[in-house]
């Protein structure tokens, strides 16, 4: 394997005539590069013929100096390695010759020999990106040596040489996948831990930062069919926990967010290996939060305080460094400020990613949980009955078995059974039959609901039942809600409010269910007039128009009157200018002005706007009545003709408003802020914190245990519990001191100065005794004059006070 | 636009009446939830309209293959008027969005007047632009197209 003779004739004759040019260095370099050759020499004499060891034993000796010398001859070859090469190529057929006797074996190489060849790996790795014709073959060796002998090198010199294959996909001689495909397989095979853990973050930083600039696709295609594969291949194996952690890590950051991770983890769920399943199901149940979670986060981290950043430039002394740091800071607010502006990636969650979910479901379901051999432990069981609950209740998928498994666990003595009911809450949807329910809701009904059961029972069930109802109401029938609704008289708290939320929930979605005093004064008024009508099975509710339309065509009517008004008043009014009030729909201001405006929070907009409003029509009014009379009274007459238009010719004409014009942003803002004017009332009437959550929750989030048992913390808490959540809002006191002690031991941690007061009472007494005895041997005049300058330094604020000046 | 009748023998004798194509409880038990054939029976209709005896047993005799078309039948009741419920499915687009950021909805067809396809056009517009958070902001472009038409951007 050693370079072949005539290369290194001719690299010499090659760089002799350097040589030459530097008189002062010649002495060294000879030297070394005789020792070296001497040593290289000496080690093929070993191997060949072993007698003569007393000559090498010498060489030996001197080659130390030049081990001791590498990071030198490291940063010389760096400065200028044209002229050093001679050097490098000895150094270089070192390693060579050492790697040979690695290669011969591995496990007994003693330890200066692998010192040894750690510090040559080191040195070439870091300069080989100034000789690539030389070190051409030393990526390869590399690979070729950990991926063979991973197990058997010494650990050290194992962790060089993983660094220094990624030193060197630094110095891009050797490229990302080339790095990955061969530290991958070695990362899943091998059995240290510490080389696992030192793999996995090679491959990580080294993905990360593969993906920095902008995605490599090709990249990442590769990975991500090795992981596919690694999971797949071999179902029962756990290495494929490392495609798991892998996927997930880069699912958190945001580099991988297409089908392809999402996949990797759907064949993991339905691995047969534990520990891989669980690695995938806890994936799809939590790694979107985990990637919402991070950028939040990392968004927190990077804020610049710009104003305490000048501050400092202030108060210290003036430096380029200082400068320098400023206008980084500068830059870095005014990037961020930017990011904030620009539009949100759009990230599907890996739920809605999944190619098949209706499949995938089906299997998941079979293989982990209707298969009586599956020998899950029972969390893990609930985590995967999670993703399947969770799927169906997302993509409403029809897995009709899954509602008659549920049977067997719908006791009160089931562990975790609020885990089961909150499952089987979030996995009906409102295309479930409502007879594969019906059995499960009076099974909760009977088990969980009775006067005999525990309260927390009682509302645990009702609330289950309540939020099955929610997704399907069709699967309550009227006995069992009537007898259900009787608990609101219950004296628990917990039972009671359950019931009321159920009370309240059938009120809106299937009153006639109800009895006819529990129905309430809207669902009455509605059932009678006709606008509320139960939803039959597989109906949905249809749109017939946009939201709140109607208001917003009244209000332009007014509008469009209230501005020919005013322009009559003011005697304005061409016949030109009528036709410009007529096409008002479209014009530029509108787009531009809204459209900045709705990049600020939202909140304030309303507010602003119904400001301005107020005060339009205010002024407008002061200046009608200034004008004379009989054109407000034509005005009047206006209004009151468009009042008397039937509702039918009203209803075609905001119609006419959505299929004639496009809604501008200002309209869109204006309709949102009138309807929820319209909702104004149903918004101040009864709605507590606990139902406003229930608003809030979006229908994709899936439903915890907590939520079901959420009531149960309504109970009243025993003294112990008081005491322990009373003492965890403080901080604890190991002894016991004054406060001011403890504020000012505070303060010193902090690294915070003491003030005048405190320097004085801590002085020491020896040194503060003259003073004191000088004070009482004052005489009377000097006495007054100490006075008089104390109070006149008061008045001007101390002896620095500036009063003045 | 064909639109399937899932009925029992009323639904069935009207659907027959009015000309409109009609499937029995036993036509569809002999799919026997075979999933190519379900699928074929999707594609073949736009959409499906089921009387309410039968609609509850929809899941259980087709299995997941309609409603992962985006085609779950419409209820029908005797007391509904037939042709008026078809028409009302007939008019009825959804918007759905999944996993890719572009969405398609049909506006009208070759029998339309121009006038219609505008109103269409515009209503379909306003309609989405006042379902996304941020209005316009949401919307990166907007084009119409007929079939095997070239593409028309709007905005």
């Amino acid at each position: 394997m050693k370079p072949s003779f005539l290369h290194q004739q001719a690299l010499q004759l090659q760089y002799n005539p350097r040589e030459t040019q530097r008189p002062p260095n010649l002495g060294i370099n000879r030297g070394s590069l005789a020792v070296v050759q001497l040593e290289f020499v000496a080690w093929r004499r070993c191997h060949t013929r072993p007698d003569q060891s007393i000559k090498m034993k010498r060489k030996v000796a001197a080659l130390e100096k030049v081990d001791a010398d590498l990071p030198a001859l490291q940063y010389r070859i760096r400065r200028d390695p044209k002229s050093y090469a001679q050097e490098f190529f000895d150094q270089f057929l070192a390693y060579d010759a050492q790697k040979q006797i690695f290669l011969s074996a591995p496990a007994t190489a003693s330890s200066e020999d692998v010192k040894k060849f750690h510090d040559l790996v080191d040195m070439i790795a870091h300069v080989a990106d100034c000789y690539p014709d030389v070190t051409g073959q030393f990526a390869e060796d590399l690979k070729a040596l950990i991926t063979q002998h991973h197990a058997t090198l010494h650990p050290e010199l194992r962790e060089k040489v993983v660094g220094s294959l990624s030193l060197l996909k630094k110095k891009e001689i050797i490229d990302s996948t080339s790095l990955l495909t061969t530290l991958f397989p070695i990362l899943v095979s091998t059995p240290s831990k510490s080389l696992r853990a030192l793999l996995f973050q090679k491959i990580l930083s080294d993905l990360r930062e593969a993906n920095s600039k902008s995605i490599n696709h090709r990249l990442n295609r590769t990975m991500q069919t090795v992981l596919h594969n690694l999971v797949s291949s071999d179902r029962s194996s756990p290495k494929a926990i490392w495609a798991v952690k892998l996927t997930r890590e880069m699912w958190k950051r945001q580099l991988w967010t297409d089908a392809k991770p999402v996949d990797v983890m759907k064949e993991a769920c339905l691995a047969d290996n534990e520990k891989v399943i669980v690695g995938g199901v806890r994936f799809f149940l939590g790694g979107d939060k985990e990637r919402e979670e991070l950028e939040d986060e990392s968004s927190d981290d990077e804020a610049v305080d710009l104003k305490q950043v000048k501050h400092q430039v202030g108060i210290n002394k003036k430096s380029k460094k200082r400068e320098k740091a400023y206008k980084k800071a500068v830059e870095k607010v005014k990037r961020q400020e930017r990011k904030k502006h620009q539009p949100h990636p759009l990230n599907f969650s890996a739920l809605h990613l999944l190619h098949d979910p209706q499949g995938f479901a089906e299997q998941l379901f079979q293989k982990h949980l209707q298969n009586t051999k599956s020998k899950l432990a029972l969390e893990n069981k609930l985590l995967v009955l999670q993703l399947v609950t969770r799927l169906v209740g997302l993509h409403k998928l029809t897995v009709i078995s899954l509602y008659s498994w549920f049977t067997k666990y719908l006791t009160p003595k089931q562990a975790n059974v609020t885990s089961f009911l909150a499952s089987l809450a979030q996995g009906t949807h409102s295309l479930v039959p409502p007879d594969a329910v019906e059995p499960l809701i009076v099974k909760i009904a009977n088990e969980f609901v009775s006067e005999a059961s525990a309260s927390e029972v009682a509302a645990a069930g009702i609330n289950a039942i309540r939020e099955i109802c929610v997704r399907q109401p069709l699967a309550m029938s009227e006995t069992l809600l009537q007898d259900l609704v009787q608990y609101r008289k219950s004296k628990d708290k917990g039972v009671m409010m359950a019931a009321k939320g159920l009370l309240s929930l059938y009120r809106e979605v299937g009153a006639e269910l109800l009895k006819k005093k529990d129905r309430g004064k809207d669902a009455t008024m509605g059932i009678r007039s006709g606008d509320i009508q139960q939803l039959k099975y597989g109906e949905e509710e249809v749109a017939t128009g946009i939201e709140g339309l109607e208001l917003l065509a009244k209000w332009k009517e007014e509008q469009k009157k209230r501005k020919r008004a005013e322009r009559e008043a003011n005697g304005e009014l061409k016949e030109g200018e009528e036709k410009d009030d007529d096409e008002d729909s479209f014009n530029e201001s509108d787009w531009e002005v809204e459209s900045v405006e709705s990049d600020d929070s939202g909140g304030w907009i309303n507010v602003d706007h119904s400001d301005d409003e107020d005060e339009k029509p205010a002024a407008k009014k002061a200046k009608r009545d200034d004008s004379e009379a009989p054109d407000l009274v034509d005005a009047d007459k206006e209004n009151d003709e468009e009042e008397k238009e039937d509702p039918a010719a009203e209803a075609e004409r905001l119609v006419k408003l959505a299929t004639t014009t496009i809604l501008t942003p200002a309209d869109l803002a204006k309709l949102a802020e009138l309807r929820m004017e319209a909702n104004i009332n149903k918004a101040m009437g009864n709605t507590n914190k606990h139902q406003k959550a229930l608003a809030a929750r979006h229908t994709d989030d899936g439903l915890t245990a907590e939520q079901i048992e959420l009531p149960a913390k309504l109970r009243k808490t025993t003294k112990e519990e008081r005491l322990e959540l009373a003492r965890a809002g403080k901080p604890n006191r190991d002894e016991h001191k004054s406060t001011q002690a403890i504020k000012r031991s505070k303060k010193d941690a902090e690294g915070k100065s003491t003030t005048n007061k405190e320097k004085a009472r801590k002085k020491n007494f020896l040194m503060t005794i003259g003073k004191a005895k000088a004070k009482n041997k004052r005489s009377l005049t000097e006495t007054r004059r100490v006075l008089k300058g104390h109070v006149e330094r008061s008045k001007r604020g101390g002896r620095r006070g500036n009063i003045g000046m | 636009m064909q639109v399937c009748i899932l009925g029992d023998q009323y639904d069935i004798d009207r659907a027959k009446h009015g000309g409109v194509d009609s499937m029995s409880t036993d036509d569809l038990k002999k799919l026997n939830k075979n999933k190519k054939l379900i699928k074929k029976l999707a594609r073949k209709y736009s959409a499906f309209v089921a009387s309410d005896s039968l609609i509850k047993q929809i899941p259980r005799l087709l299995g997941p293959g309609l409603s992962k078309a985006g085609k779950f039948p419409t209820p029908v009741s005797h007391n509904d008027d037939l042709t008026g419920k078809i028409n009302e499915v007939k008019s009825t687009i959804k918007f759905q969005l999944k996993k890719v950021l572009c969405l398609a909805v049909a506006v009208g067809n070759v029998g339309m007047t121009q006038e219609q396809l505008i109103a269409n056009i515009m209503l379909a517009i306003n309609y989405l632009i006042s379902l996304l958070k941020k209005g316009w902001q949401n919307v990166g472009s907007l084009v119409i197209k007929a079939t095997m038409s070239p593409p028309k951007r709007l905005y």
